[in-house]
């Protein structure tokens, strides 16, 4: 994997994976290492490590959830945020929004989401401004794909879903550090995806009422937080409508959790 | 005026003995061929109106792009060789896009127009970036900035930045700078200050005025300090104002 890397970043690709400096997607910006650095191996060398001490695993402790329905997309995520088995903080925003018809959700490292769908906001303006119309999902995920490739291999944790409402109506695409870019009518990302899955795809049916895809979306973040240790704090509930998206609600997860075996009584 | 042609004058690098730049100066020369352009600041916000000037009758009036977006809340309008301004434009939004990238806030107008002007300015210097001349094409940026402040600015080929309460560029410029400097007073509001502008233009346009072929922007400032906002003005308000002039 090292030798591949390195064989890369010698050959002349147009700008892709050059030694030095790598071109963000065409822009004029580029980032500048450190001559001979490769940061490829050196994360490598980390990941995959013999010695267990020094072995270093991105978790993405976390919770988020998107889904395609009648009414448009719903997108719920929890809010906390661990380093090992200490909880730094239970209101972390984990739903970038982009512009105000464009969200993307954060999953795995956070400088790493927020710096990339920032500068996906930038991207997505510049082209609104020289295409005199609003960019479709697909091709704002396809920037963020596009740019993240660019450092594969290189140590960024970003899974994220890009949602929007274009001419194409309702957007949901999934993207990540791994380069994977795909579009469904439901994802869910973090390490409490299996539990949220679970209550989702019990739940959900496409004609669902706008106030049942709610409740869906709260529920499922709910069950993923009960049972997952990484995942807590409050869900923030973001409703993708043809003219925008609006912020539903922030609703904490442990009262939810208690209001449920109220009702079960 | 420039009856006596120098050696001077074919080096875009070159002054002359009397410390001009003859290039510069004919590429201004070449906005006075450009339709006319007018700018209005007022307190209330600034407004742009520009002559489209149709050529012919099979052209179609709305692709002609004289006053463009640069963010929400700065406009231009451009007389000259307009094909020279698309690059200016381009390269403005990109840094008012890098602006807010790095610093969460919306770049003034005056520092936009400083880094088109940076851009104006580098031309000969036969890297790949930068133009071989001068940009035949001057600019009339509007805007509201963060504090609510309403500005306009005019910006030549020689990169020189200026502001302005009123202005007019391109082939009636002098007529119509003649009438702003007569009509224009600080405390107009913005109301009657797109009515000097569409007073102006009519004075000076040969064909008769019509919401075809004119372009119209406003920037209109906000309640408190916060950034105005920019838009092109609709066919129906156009032809609104018009019958009521």
């Amino acid at each position: 994997m090292a030798a591949l890397a390195a064989a890369y970043s010698t050959m002349d690709m147009g700008g892709y994976l050059a030694s030095d400096t790598v071109q963000t997607l065409g822009t004029d910006e580029e980032f500048s290492f450190l001559p001979n650095a490769d940061p490829a191996s050196l994360v490598e060398q980390f990941q995959n490590s013999n010695s267990v001490d020094n072995r270093i695993k991105f978790h993405s402790g976390t919770t988020t959830l998107g889904f395609k329905f009648k009414h448009g997309v719903i997108i719920a995520v929890d809010s906390r945020a661990t380093a090992g088995s200490y909880i730094a903080s239970q209101t972390v925003k984990k739903v970038i929004e982009i512009n105000p018809y464009l969200l993307g959700t954060m999953a795995g490292g956070a400088a790493d989401c927020s710096f990339w769908e920032r500068l996906l906001a930038k991207q997505c303006r510049i082209y609104q401004l020289r295409n005199r119309e609003r960019i479709s999902v697909a091709a704002a995920s396809k920037i963020l794909s596009n740019m993240v490739y660019q450092y594969k291999g290189m140590g960024l944790s970003m899974g994220t879903m890009v949602c929007g409402w274009d001419k194409r109506g309702p957007g949901l695409y999934y993207v990540d550090s791994d380069g994977q870019r795909t579009t469904n009518y439901m994802f869910s990302v973090g390490s409490g995806s299996t539990y949220a899955y679970g209550v989702m795809d019990t739940g959900y049916k496409y004609e669902m009422s706008v106030e049942e895809a709610y409740d869906l979306g709260r529920k499922a973040i709910m069950h993923a937080a009960h049972r997952d240790a990484m995942s807590g704090g409050v869900v923030n509930l973001y409703h993708m409508q043809k003219d925008g998206w609006v912020k539903v609600s922030q609703t904490d997860v442990s009262q939810m959790y208690y209001q449920s075996l109220e009702e079960k009584k | 005026m420039f009856q006596s042609r120098s050696e001077y004058d074919r080096g875009v690098n070159v002054f002359s003995p009397e410390g001009r730049i003859f290039q510069v100066e004919y590429a201004i020369e070449a906005i006075k061929l450009g339709s006319t352009a007018v700018g209005v600041q007022t307190k209330e916000g600034v407004c742009l109106a520009v002559e489209r000037r149709i050529t012919s009758p099979l052209m179609i009036p709305t692709s002609i792009e004289k006053i463009v977006e640069i963010d929400d809340h700065i406009g231009c309008a451009m007389s000259g060789l307009i094909a020279d301004s698309r690059i200016l434009i381009d390269h403005a939004r990109v840094e008012a896009q890098n602006h807010w990238f790095t610093y969460n806030e919306k770049m003034s107008v005056e520092s936009v127009t400083q880094s088109v002007s940076n851009l104006a300015l580098s031309f000969g210097e036969y890297d790949r970036k930068s133009m071989s001349r001068p940009f035949g094409v001057a600019i009339l940026t509007a805007g509201v900035d963060e504090n609510g402040d309403s500005v306009l600015l005019h910006m030549d080929p020689s990169g020189t930045y200026l502001k302005y309460g009123a202005k007019a560029i391109g082939a009636g410029s002098e007529g119509a700078q003649a009438t702003l400097e007569e009509q224009y007073h600080k405390s107009m509001t913005l109301d009657e200050g797109i009515k000097l502008c569409l007073n102006v233009l009519k004075q000076v346009m040969e064909e008769k005025i019509s919401s075809t072929n004119i372009e119209v922007g406003i920037c209109k400032k906000e309640d408190g300090q916060k950034p105005g906002k920019f838009h092109l003005m609709g066919k129906e308000t156009i032809d609104g104002l018009l019958s009521a002039l």
